[in-house]
């Protein structure tokens, strides 16, 4: 009986803390913000008494594709914490985990928007996520910015009105991929699959009439993220189809797409976005497009690289968009303290509306346009090479 | 000709590791009357059991054992470990409520689920892991004709499972063990009147199909590579389906409705398109359960009058 009862102690405690470890509950959240905020206090002085507040971060910290959102937040922290020293400001920031998932950025979003101390959010990561939230955020009058929301509909809808994103649209990244296809690869016929998200589907549907504009034959399949087998699809592969368009978050399931390809003996080169620019997608001769530049490879970029190559060591392309987009919202809450004020969402919102930034992280200026979209946003694209390292080939 | 024994071969692969799922399913819904939605999860752990052997052995490119007797541990490593983890929930999160009305233990099957992968999530993370097999089991390996190329390793994987089928059906048939099953499964309280033991056939029952999962768990992981706490979900429920499919409670039954969803699904995808992949095979299960609602190979319950 005795050990029945600590078994069922056991689980019950494993299933409490497993409970807490998956979700974003406020137990995490306050956790983060109180080391944070000590951290904060510290380095900001007297002057942080006049200028404390709290913005949000939504990143798919667990989930299949934690490894994104756990670089998001780190960069997101590294903002704050630099932000916070340069400014004197006290905010401190509130992880919610989403998992990629839009319902659990839903309820992420409703706890945040609850929360009066909080005047602005930093995510989601997902598009699918940002049309589930965007008018609940709206209602709050709150605003969010996206570091990795790139479907064109987020702005043009006019359903997110408090939204903005520090990256490229879809219909810029994705005809831009298909140019580069066309003109570099020269294929005659090509796969496209689609992995049944917003942000796949959005880029496939921009990608597909350039593709058929230029006489290629295109065979349009699609693949739930959660698959891993990816056999049945890659036998389709014919000799003929010497691309693989794979615009996908998961860069697991496009290794494995790799793998299946050199297993059938097949030779098409796999052409990735965004999601697959990651150290768990490295089939050499594969392309990668992404709205986020290599910032090791930008000189101002040294001492944001030598932090983040301590706190996120495999950093990818989904963090330094974040950075700037924590970045323009710190500075709105700075700007707002200056001005005499205390940050409210309303008056947060206005600044981040009035964002100028000559320079960035990003290796661009910051500035929005009346939808929220970046104005000049950049593209880049790499290549890996045999030892599985990207390579830059061009950007725009 | 080479494009459908391709598609066939891919069907099999995956098909065979929603049969071996879907045998536990249908051996603890035989004993039991229990869907044990935790089953999938076993499946799980028994390919993080695996990743972890070879881990322990030096990793994917650098094995300090050769590959048969690396394997060897994965099975048996996955097999046993996993085997007596079904065993463990069986003696403390079922039995207690073996004689509850049938809600109860459903709902702590589904408990039982949720605590294992985020038990797993909060020891391992939630990163993808990478078995990485093509490091020490080549692609060259294999049958390579012209277009069609099939991978030793699902040669093995198919071979295998057949096997294990062969053997369960054999145990479950011609075993004093396999009597006891059977008999606990017609009638329970008869059974243990005639002086079966029932709580070591029904933990018996529990071993061996968590132990198929666990081995299914380092086939799958074997086959395509890739490995996360989540993974179960999705494969259990392909499975159960395959279960019902083939007649819950049948063996063989479990085997063929397996078989038939990792066949349907390759070749849907092969000759018409992965988009519809789902809908088209999903909808053909659910005309054949209307056309036979015991399922295939499942018996129609005698109606008492």
């Amino acid at each position: 009986m005795k050990v029945r009862i600590s078994l069922a102690a056991m689980a019950l405690t494993a299933l409490v803390a497993a409970g807490c470890g998956s979700s974003s509950s406020s137990s995490t959240s306050s956790a983060s913000s109180s080391s944070g905020s000590s951290t904060q206090a510290a380095a900001s002085g007297s002057s942080s008494k006049s200028c404390t507040t709290s913005i949000g971060i939504e990143a798919p910290i667990t989930g299949q594709v934690a490894v994104l959102g756990d670089e998001q937040l780190a960069f997101a922290q590294l903002a704050v914490a630099a932000d916070n020293k340069a400014n004197g400001t006290n905010i401190t920031l509130v992880q919610g985990d989403t998992q990629l998932m839009p319902a659990q950025a839903t309820t992420v979003t409703q706890q945040f928007t609850s929360n009066s101390k909080m005047v602005a959010v930093v995510g989601p990561a997902g598009s699918q996520e940002v049309e589930a939230v965007g008018p609940l955020f709206g209602r709050a009058g709150m605003a969010f910015i996206s570091g990795s929301a790139t479907n064109p509909t987020l702005t043009t809808s006019g359903k997110n009105p408090t939204f903005f994103r520090v990256v490229s649209r879809d219909d810029v990244q994705g005809p831009e991929d298909a140019r580069f296809v066309i003109s570099h690869l020269h294929p005659k016929a090509l796969m496209i699959v689609d992995d049944q998200e917003v942000y796949s589907t959005g880029l496939v549907a921009s990608m597909i009439p350039v593709f058929k504009a230029a006489g290629i034959k295109v065979d349009h399949e699609s693949v739930s993220q959660k698959v891993t087998d990816f056999s049945s699809l890659v036998a389709k592969v014919t000799p003929q189809t010497t691309v693989v368009v794979l615009p996908w978050q998961v860069a697991a399931n496009g290794e494995q797409f790799g793998k299946d390809l050199q297993q059938e003996h097949k030779n098409a080169t796999i052409v990735g976005t965004d999601g697959m620019q990651s150290s768990s997608f490295t089939i050499p001769g594969s392309y990668v497009s992404a709205f986020g530049p290599d910032i090791t490879a930008i000189p101002s970029d040294a001492t944001l690289v030598a932090a983040a190559k301590v706190k996120y060591p495999k950093f990818g392309t989904f963090g330094p968009p974040v950075y700037a987009a924590t970045h323009v919202i710190d500075d709105a809450i700075a700007s707002v303290c200056k001005s005499g004020q205390t940050p409210t969402r309303a008056n947060v919102l206005a600044a981040i509306k009035a964002t100028n930034e000559p320079t960035s992280v990003l290796g661009q200026p910051i500035k929005f346009d009346s939808k929220g979209d970046l104005i000049n946003a950049k593209w880049f694209l790499f290549k890996i090479n045999s030892t599985g390292k990207y390579v830059l080939v061009t950007n725009s | 000709m080479h494009f459908f024994i391709q598609e066939l071969v891919n069907g099999l692969t995956q098909g065979s590791l929603y049969a071996l799922i879907a045998l536990g399913y249908s051996m603890v819904y035989g004993v039991l009357k229990l869907l044990n939605f935790a089953h999938g999860d076993l499946y799980m752990v028994g390919a993080f059991v695996g990743y972890f052997v070879i881990q322990w052995f030096g990793g994917s490119t650098a094995l300090s054992i050769p590959v048969p007797l690396l394997l060897l541990f994965m099975f048996l490593a996955a097999g046993g470990g996993v085997g007596m983890l079904g065993v463990a929930i069986e003696r403390f999160a079922y039995r207690p409520l073996r004689d509850a009305p049938r809600i109860a233990p459903l709902i702590t099957a589904l408990g039982v689920s949720f605590l294992l992968e985020n038990t797993m999530l909060l020891l391992f993370g939630a990163s993808y892991r990478d078995y990485n097999t093509s490091a020490f089991i080549s692609f060259n390996t294999g049958i390579h004709i012209g277009p069609l190329n099939i991978d030793l390793v699902q040669l093995m994987v198919i071979g295998l499972s057949v096997l294990l089928m062969i053997g369960l059906t054999l145990l479950v048939a011609r075993t004093k063990l396999g009597r006891q099953m059977r008999a606990v499964s017609a009638d329970r309280e008869a059974a243990e009147m005639l002086g079966i033991d029932v709580n070591y056939t029904i933990a018996a029952t529990f071993f061996i199909g968590s132990a198929l999962a666990g081995i299914a768990g380092v086939m799958d992981g074997l086959a395509y590579n890739n490995i996360y706490t989540l993974m179960g979900f999705i494969a259990g429920l392909k499975a159960f389906t395959a279960a019902v499919v083939g007649g819950i409670g049948s063996i063989p039954g479990a085997m063929l409705g397996g078989m038939l969803i990792g066949i349907a699904e390759s070749m849907v995808t092969g000759y018409i398109s992965s988009t519809y992949t789902n809908l088209i095979v999903f909808g053909i299960l659910i005309v054949m359960m209307l056309v036979r609602p015991s399922g295939l190979l499942g018996k129609v319950p005698l109606q008492k009058v």
